[in-house]
């Protein structure tokens, strides 16, 4: 009890105001979330009583058996001219549930009524799942869980989450409504930015920061070209863009510009983990040699090269996993469903292993020289 | 010429030439954990397989790639290894029921048109699978954090041999936050990267704020963020913990049997 209250008394007036306000935000989202109905212009209904009709196995050409369920659903309308009224819904699911959803009550649903229901009976047909609650929910998780275990560190690394992702939907705003504007160019203004925030929001206004921001933005373009000459030389031979023919935009100016932000994560950690080590060294000890700092500089790379090369590999691969089970189960053949699903995925991989290693050397060079202009003034 | 070919040529050589042995180590690795990730995806097909258990024994496998052949085995990698394996079944855990919870599995009514040619009723559980998904696109951060955290716990021990437990952990925890920030940066705009094209057809599609959130798509990638973010940040109080326990009791040991034979 006692440990309690002196960690009670240990508290600033400061860190009391932002938990009060965290705990505030927090109750508040969820509370609006969970009787947002009204804003939404899509009727919404909440599952409040179901009822399995019918079970039935079936087996489709390539021998998959599956089981294909109907449910009749009755809910309750939350928005709009029949609020509070009941409707009713059929729903069909499958056990794989692949395309379709099992609803169970609480669940709440986007709907349209039939409009030639009757007021007395309404009928509607099923939309879609309205999942902002749980999203909202799983956000507060992270959020809760990096603030614990990072503090303040965790506090501005969120932040700098949020300033990027609203800045990146401003500028895809931005390249969607002024669609002659080059999408590489605005990336690269992006990078730019990105760059700045996120290396000055973790570790400071010092030279350490500034000699990351300078290794980063030198590999990250080192890069793009590298990798832009490869695909052109080749001619993009082996990959197939398929799987974002669905945008009826250049695609491979949009992957080239994908690829541009996905290795830019990499890349800075790359370029401040070096940077923060030789600078660190160089603190230790004012005397060290530049010999040695060069050296000890290309030694932490080597340490993080392969485990970060391997973080891109998985982000990016792991994704295209149920694609790639449905093609197999689909009966086509492995190379297919490799090009089709994985070809664009590994070169981004590759390309984010390639920036990686550009930026070692980058890297210790820049830092090296940071540290020698700062002996240089003292 | 396979411009994958030119690329991995062009990664091979750098590897080679700025990290020599090690370099080489670490391209092998990627063709292993590739061949990992097919062997998954292969043991998934399998609908009598439960996605859960293959997901569990794959991560298993790939922190082994990660942590004993690009390092060494040693008692660094080994408490690294524990430590990834107990917040891989918590994360597994707890994506298995926000997986279910916030329907999220499968594929999404934008992929309808791509997927008209196929059958849909193959008999695997995508619940399951999208909660394996999570798991596996975190696993390389996961293992990263453990082992930079069991390593300088190592230095700090080495320079301070009569640590206590506490401050051992303590230690622990403060590398682990230095790193949080950079890691979580990392995962962050590596999936920004990959929903990049994603990004501009919900835009091109005029969808407003509310679509966008409620659609299957986007909120199974932000669960998927969200999850690699609660991960990266489990580890560490998770890695401080266990290896300050087994350091200390080795060391206790140690001094046990220096007692005995004066």
């Amino acid at each position: 009890m006692n440990v309690i209250v002196n960690k009670y008394k240990g508290l600033t007036s400061k860190s009391i105001l932002l938990y009060t306000v965290i705990v505030i935000c927090f109750v508040s989202s969820i509370l609006f979330v969970n009787h947002n109905s009204t804003f939404y212009k899509q009727t919404v209904a909440k599952v409040t009583n179901i009822h399995l009709q019918e079970k039935k196995q079936v087996k489709d050409m390539h021998n998959n058996e599956d089981q294909i369920f109907t449910q009749s659903i009755t809910a309750e309308i939350k928005n709009g001219k029949y609020k509070g009224k009941l409707v009713r819904l059929t729903n069909d699911y499958s056990s794989s549930g692949a395309y379709d959803q099992q609803y169970k009550i609480g669940n709440e649903l986007f709907i349209s009524i039939d409009k030639n229901s009757k007021k007395q009976k309404l009928t509607g047909s099923i939309n879609d799942a309205k999942r902002d609650k749980y999203l909202v929910l799983v956000g507060w998780i992270f959020i809760l869980t990096l603030l614990l275990v990072g503090k303040k560190r965790g506090l501005f690394s969120l932040i700098s989450l949020l300033v990027n992702a609203l800045l990146l939907s401003f500028a895809l705003d931005f390249y969607v409504n002024h669609s002659y504007k080059s999408l590489v160019w605005i990336c690269s203004i992006l990078v730019i930015l990105f760059t700045v925030i996120s290396l000055l929001l973790l570790n400071g206004l010092n030279e350490m920061t500034y000699a990351a921001i300078v290794a980063t933005l030198l590999g990250i373009f080192l890069t793009l070209l590298v990798t832009y000459v490869s695909i052109k030389f080749t001619a993009g031979n082996g990959l197939r863009y398929e799987e974002m023919q669905f945008l009826t935009r250049p695609y491979e100016l949009v992957f080239m510009a994908g690829l541009l932000v996905g290795s830019l994560g990499a890349v800075m950690d790359v370029a401040i983990t070096i940077s923060s080590s030789v600078f660190g060294l160089y603190e230790k000890n004012g005397d060290i040699s530049l010999k040695a700092l060069k050296q000890s500089g290309m030694e932490i790379g080597k340490d993080v090269m392969g485990a970060l090369t391997n973080i891109l590999f998985f982000v990016y691969a792991a994704g295209s996993i149920p694609s790639m089970i449905l093609y197999l189960k689909n009966a086509s053949s492995l190379g297919f469903t490799l090009s089709m699903n994985l070809s664009l995925e590994i070169a981004r991989s590759l390309a984010g292993g390639i920036g990686i290693m550009l930026t070692i050397p980058i890297a210790v060079y820049t830092s090296v020289y940071f540290v020698n202009q700062k002996r240089k003034r003292i | 010429m396979n411009a994958l070919v030119v690329l991995s040529v062009i990664l091979f050589i750098l590897m080679l030439l700025i990290g020599g042995k090690r370099g080489v180590r670490s391209f092998i690795s990627l063709f292993f954990n590739f061949g990992m990730l097919m062997l998954t995806i292969f043991l998934m097909l399998d609908p009598h397989m439960n996605p859960m258990i293959v997901t569990l024994i794959s991560s298993a496998v790939i922190s082994c790639i990660n942590l004993f052949f690009i390092n060494d085995v040693n008692r660094k990698t080994a408490t690294a290894f524990l430590s990834t394996l107990i917040t891989i079944v918590i994360l597994l855990l707890f994506i298995n029921i926000v997986s279910t919870v916030s329907m999220t599995q499968g594929f999404g009514k934008e992929q309808s048109e791509e997927l008209a040619t196929f059958s849909l009723l193959v008999g695997v559980d995508f619940a399951k699978i999208g909660a394996s998904v999570v798991i596996i696109s975190t696993i390389g951060a996961i293992t990263e954090v453990a082992i930079s955290i069991t390593s300088s716990m190592g230095e700090t021990l080495n320079h301070h041999p009569n640590i206590s437990r506490k401050d051992l952990f303590l230690s622990g925890m403060r590398i682990g936050k230095d790193i949080l920030g950079t890691d979580t940066n990392t995962l962050f705009f590596a999936f920004f990267g990959g929903y990049l094209a994603l990004l501009i057809w919900f835009k091109d599609l005029h969808y407003s704020l509310g679509d966008i959130v409620n659609s299957r798509i986007f909120s199974a990638e932000m669960i998927t963020i969200f999850c690699a973010g609660i991960g990266v940040a489990l580890i560490i109080p998770i890695t401080s913990w266990i290896n300050a326990y087994f350091s200390v009791k080795a060391r206790e040991k140690q001094e046990d049997v220096k007692t005995r034979e004066k």
